[in-house]
């Protein structure tokens, strides 16, 4: 007898596969990059759609606002913030973007960031150390390395640019980089910046529902992260949190909107044609920045009930997601290394892998298949990933970093160690065909 | 018989209103503020949604991309504008925030806009300039008034700036005005700023599938139209034309992504992880904005299919639509303002209404029903509204101007002249529920 098999409970593995509208036979093994939601969680959005175009305006003046503030409150409540400190924006990539733009720099205001950033959010850096008087300071570092040595190159960052006459403004750093797919110390990097006076920008793209959050406790000065990646909402909805006591640095949405208050100008008066909110000028803000659908938005308090039903070894809910994907990502390094007879990228300590990735290296060697030349290594990078979709049906995220080519795995409630197996062997097949100058033809 | 019901036709009126998914009752008399689209293209979505939950990273990666051109193409060529100049954004407010943060001023600089200016582009333009060297400048003037008068009113604001000492760098105008919902001369104003070299900034959000647009001709600087509004896509979706001469002064989308072009810096290599795409900086630039579920600007060849089955009096297509539409705002205006013994807003040469809006004035005396009083005159704007909401089971768009309460009606396919008919008679009896105070309890 399955003693699991509750009423309504979703076994990890094959029952949860159920759940997911994943072509038949096609494996995600990128669940990291883009996400996705199961099925029932499409008719709910569905059924919003159709809400919204049986009455537009009514809909998205009056209904959708007091549905939105409830999806606030459960994100709120999941991530122990105040539900006064939490708006939703459609990815992370916007809301470093907003937290950028808005900030008013100074000459000699440095923005900090690591080497591991995301790509996007490097850019939009230099794009405001082009556009206004900030400098940026990157921390070069090759993982893997431990915290103690990643929270000491940051903190002499900090030294070095304060000696030289520098303002740290502003630290970004990540819950969990995107590629390499790694834990960072964030929570003493988060520390470590109100101790020198530092505004903390923590990009979670890989956070909420992919790791145990506590706003509150971590209390960082910006944090942002998708909910559309680890918490089962669809595609776009992101969590933004601002602590009260920065609010007043974010005056403008990305883009600026009706909710916007401009500085008071003599005699001047400029109505805002949507419904009094009678909430904070930070959440109206928020409430409506142009006109989008927002239909996944108003997804988290769904996503969160069907989170609570999944089940592992009798346990339920977020500790069964934990318990089941921890594990499996740990495995899915074992297997594919040991079958590539290469290595999973981990410190000494083992901090790098606590989390739902594991990053695997294959077996080529940058000398020989690509002449030690960049530019082909990236090339190679790409045909990998695009012979994986056009002849194996999977995605797998792969990266060049450190002279290396490395993929990064994503455990999954819908996957299991047998999916992980079957990767092993096909990323040892076209490891083959790329030895064989496969790639260049 | 029924000559004009071919096979796939859609006659205008109560034929194409099946076509809609509006509630049983609910009349949809403001198809301006959000627009809705055909059901048909609701399942295209849908379909869409699917594929990308069936293969996340394939579809976002490699199949959109090619849709997303397709959709440009068809886009560009609807509006006879290259397909190089054309890319898809969410809407028209990003639009105008992504001209105005990316243009570099000088003190001196000025941006020139008009009173009736979108309230969301107001505050982008407030926000600018308190957040660069930039100022404005906002040409005053009450409607109605003839073009000629606008006009000139442009022109000496030119004059009055340079004289000045002021360089005005950028002018905002509408093709048609939110609300009031009035034309502007729009063609006339971009040859003005052409002959004055000042840079031409059309928020054309009632633009694209309302009036007849020739890019080409026009020649504008910068163009943006709300394809969800009057072309029946679904939200969000708006075209972003930039032609070639000007894509250099577009060096990041809102907000900053993979596409974005770092200013060289020695000895750095910055990877964007998308697949290379083979097209411009700019057009690539506006592939991938942070991930976002971008189905509806896919659906833009099959509003257009859809579009071109519409019929009327023999008539088929565009053609049909503008038959039907330009006529049936003409007789709502007059069928309301007759009722409400009341006017409809036009100038002499009747040039404001040569569009599929009509604004009628409410019989409602602002001295009497609001003391004279801004914010109660708003608030009873609000009350009106919510009551055609929660006891009439229709939207129609109420302002507050030049001190009287106007509503803009909107045409669409899928009205015919009894619905206003009946929005006369429910506006009359909630004026005389606001003369009796209704609104204050």
């Amino acid at each position: 007898m399955n003693g699991s098999k509750e009423a309504n409970g979703i076994e990890c593995g094959g029952d949860a596969a159920k759940h997911f509208g994943f072509a038949s036979g096609y494996r995600n093994l990128n669940h990291g990059s883009f996400g996705t939601y199961p099925k029932e969680i499409r008719s709910l959005v569905h059924h919003y759609q159709e809400e919204a175009e049986a009455r537009p305006d009514p809909w998205i003046r009056y209904e959708y606002p007091r549905l939105l503030d409830e999806s606030r409150a459960a994100v709120a409540k999941y991530i122990n913030a105040p539900p006064s400190t939490i708006v939703l924006i459609p990815n992370a990539t916007t809301g470093l973007n907003t937290v950028l733009h808005n900030l008013v720099y100074q000459p000699g205001d440095a923005i900090i960031y690591f080497a591991t950033i995301y790509g996007a959010c490097e850019k939009t850096v230099d794009y405001i150390c082009e556009t206004t008087p900030a400098t940026s300071h990157k921390i070069d570092f090759t993982y893997p390395i431990s915290d103690s040595t990643l929270l000491s190159l940051f903190e002499t960052a900090i030294y070095h640019l304060k000696s030289s006459g520098k303002n740290p403004k502003l630290a970004i750093f990540d819950t969990i980089v995107s590629l390499p797919g790694v834990r960072m110390p964030f929570e003493q990097l988060t520390a470590l910046c109100k101790q020198h006076s530092l505004l903390s920008c923590i990009d979670g793209a890989h956070g909420v529902g992919h790791i145990p959050l506590d706003l509150s406790k971590l209390d960082p000065d910006f944090f942002f992260s998708n909910a559309h990646k680890w918490l089962y909402t669809p595609r776009a909805c992101a969590v933004f949190y601002v602590p009260e006591r920065n609010q007043h640095l974010i005056r403008s949405t990305l883009p600026t909107s009706h909710g916007f208050i401009p500085a008071p100008v003599e005699g001047k008066v400029v109505d805002n044609p949507l419904p009094p909110s009678g909430k904070s000028d930070f959440v109206t803000n928020f409430q409506f920045v142009g006109t989008m659908d927002n239909s996944p938005y108003l997804c988290v308090a769904a996503a969160l009930e069907w989170r609570s039903r999944v089940t592992w070894k009798g346990k339920r809910g977020e500790e069964a997601i934990e318990a089941y994907i921890l594990p499996l990502a740990r495995e899915s390094g074992r297997i594919v290394a040991s079958a590539l007879e290469t290595e999973v990228m981990e410190n000494a300590e083992g901090t790098l892998g606590k989390c739902n990735f594991s990053n695997v290296r294959l077996p080529l060697s940058y000398a020989e298949v690509a002449g030690s030349d960049r530019g082909k290594a990236v090339k190679i990078a790409q045909w990998i990933a695009k012979v994986l979709v056009e002849e194996y049906d999977t995605f797998i995220a792969i990266i060049f970093y450190a002279e290396a080519w490395w993929v990064r795995l994503s455990a999954q409630v819908y996957l299991t160690s047998q999916d992980f197996e079957w990767a092993a062997g096909v990323l040892k097949e076209v490891c083959v065909r790329v030895g064989k100058g496969e790639w260049e033809r």
